[in-house]
């Protein structure tokens, strides 16, 4: 191994420190570890630059007329839910460790793990690893998980790993590169009944993407969600998992919608059905900036 | 939703039971987390920013020490916690330890070792820092106490 791969490993997106977390899962004791999150979390906010950059350009928009300052405070604190969020994950998936967690919309979680195929549409917002976790063990269905790849191999194995350990099974992870088997793929998992989980909230290079409105802004956000459930003829459930405190987590399961082709052409039902998701998106993210961890930026313009 | 409280250590959960609340043994209290965390560190910290002050006499370089003090802390904690890591594989090889993880060797170690420290603070002349290592020997004795009844009860 060349000494440059080797380094690799220490970079923001290395394995290096998806196994330092699992030591802290396994060693660190839990009251002990607040201190851990401030230090490393500080540590993220000077060295992860674009992250930074990221979160700084997107709270301009969430939030208008902020103060620079207090931009920076907020991505700071950001930061510090994100490294609580993926050590919870982990948490849960090494020690077992129990979560308390209330839902909103209760009754529409039911009726997404009682019926057929469906599509849970989510955003990088609060723990999803761990939301997917629960909901796998609480309803003892499976969920077929879309991402975006990892940037570095091993991490990738890494995470696969861990999902497979922490929901037994339960939870597939499926890539979301820019090949045509995925599509094909999840259009048999919905007919087959299964629930598909993707994140809406950002488009990765070679992914379909449209542009709409969030936040007054023009955004390119992914628009597969959307032709698949007007394809298989499935609800879309936008459902979210907020860290509230710790250990504590909130579900928040909405009406489901649908993407219905009528008497508008197949685009504009596409259209119609991604402006419902970026209400829900304003509607959630706006009083949970700090939970949401979109770590590249969406909006060109700011 | 789970709406009854979890707490980690014996005295907050009988104080809540006492109190009539429906309480489990669960890592759910924010007060530990954050509470117990910074009591911990602190203990460290002043026991470490003491014994530098009888050693460093410049007002300078006993500022430069207090700075130094808890980044010192926060480095010999990641120290400990790989040394009872060791003590843990050591102890896993030998069967004389099979929890699932490494936790509550860790904490046992910690506690022991910050009840020490709390221990050498109650000798100290200085009033305030012999009542933390009073607070602290209180709590943990008080903790224990709880810990007995549970059991017994």
């Amino acid at each position: 191994m060349s000494a440059r791969h080797w380094f690799r490993h220490f970079a923001v997106r290395g394995v290096f420190w998806r196994r330092y977390l699992d030591f802290g899962q396994t060693d660190v004791p839990f009251y002990l570890r607040a201190i851990m999150m401030v230090t490393w979390t500080t540590f993220f906010f000077f060295f992860a630059a674009p992250a930074r950059r990221a979160l700084l350009s997107n709270l301009a928009v969430i939030l208008p007329g902020s103060s620079r300052l207090t931009n920076y405070a907020r991505a700071w604190l950001t930061l510090f839910n994100f490294a609580w969020t993926i050590s919870d994950a982990a948490d849960h998936k090494i020690a077992r460790t129990e979560f308390a967690y209330a839902v909103e919309g209760g009754e529409n979680l039911e009726r997404l793990a009682a019926g057929p195929g469906a599509i849970l549409l989510t955003a990088h917002m609060g723990s999803y690893d761990l939301g997917a976790a629960l909901f796998a063990d609480r309803y003892h269905r499976e969920l077929r998980m879309v991402r975006a790849p990892e940037a570095d191999e091993k991490t990738a194995e890494h995470v696969d790993a861990s999902l497979a350990q922490a929901t037994a099974g339960a939870v597939k992870v499926a890539y979301n590169t820019a090949g045509m088997a995925l599509p094909f793929d999840l259009l048999n998992a919905l007919r087959a009944g299964e629930i598909v989980s993707i994140l809406g909230d950002r488009a990765t290079a070679g992914i379909s993407a449209r542009e709409t409105r969030l936040f007054g802004e023009v955004v390119k956000l992914p628009d597969g969600p959307f032709t698949l459930a007007l394809v298989a003829q499935v609800p879309i459930y936008p459902v979210f998992v907020l860290r509230t405190s710790f250990h504590h987590y909130k579900i928040i399961a909405g009406e489901p919608f649908y993407c219905r082709r009528t008497e508008a052409s197949r685009d504009a039902a596409i259209d119609a059905a991604l402006a419902i998701w970026c209400r829900k998106l304003e509607e959630v993210i706006r009083p949970n900036w700090a939970q949401w961890f979109s770590l590249v930026p969406l909006f060109p313009a700011a | 939703m789970k709406r009854e409280s979890g707490y980690w250590f014996a005295l907050p959960r009988l104080c809540a039971r006492l109190a009539g609340q429906k309480v489990r043994r669960a890592e759910w209290s924010r007060c530990e987390a954050y509470g117990l965390g910074g009591l911990v560190f602190g203990i460290g910290c002043v026991f470490l920013g003491r014994a530098l002050g009888t050693v460093v006499r410049p007002w300078p370089g006993r500022a430069l020490c207090l700075l130094l003090t808890p980044i010192a802390i926060w480095l010999a904690c990641l120290l400990v916690y790989f040394v009872n890591w060791l003590l843990a594989t050591l102890l896993r090889r030998l069967g004389l330890y099979s929890r699932r993880t490494n936790k509550p060797l860790q904490s046992f170690v910690i506690i022991a070792l910050v009840t020490l420290l709390a221990a050498l603070l109650v000798r100290d002349e200085s009033g305030w820092l012999r009542s933390l290592g009073i607070f602290w020997l209180g709590l943990v004795g008080l903790n224990l106490g709880a810990e007995l009844i549970e059991k017994t009860a």
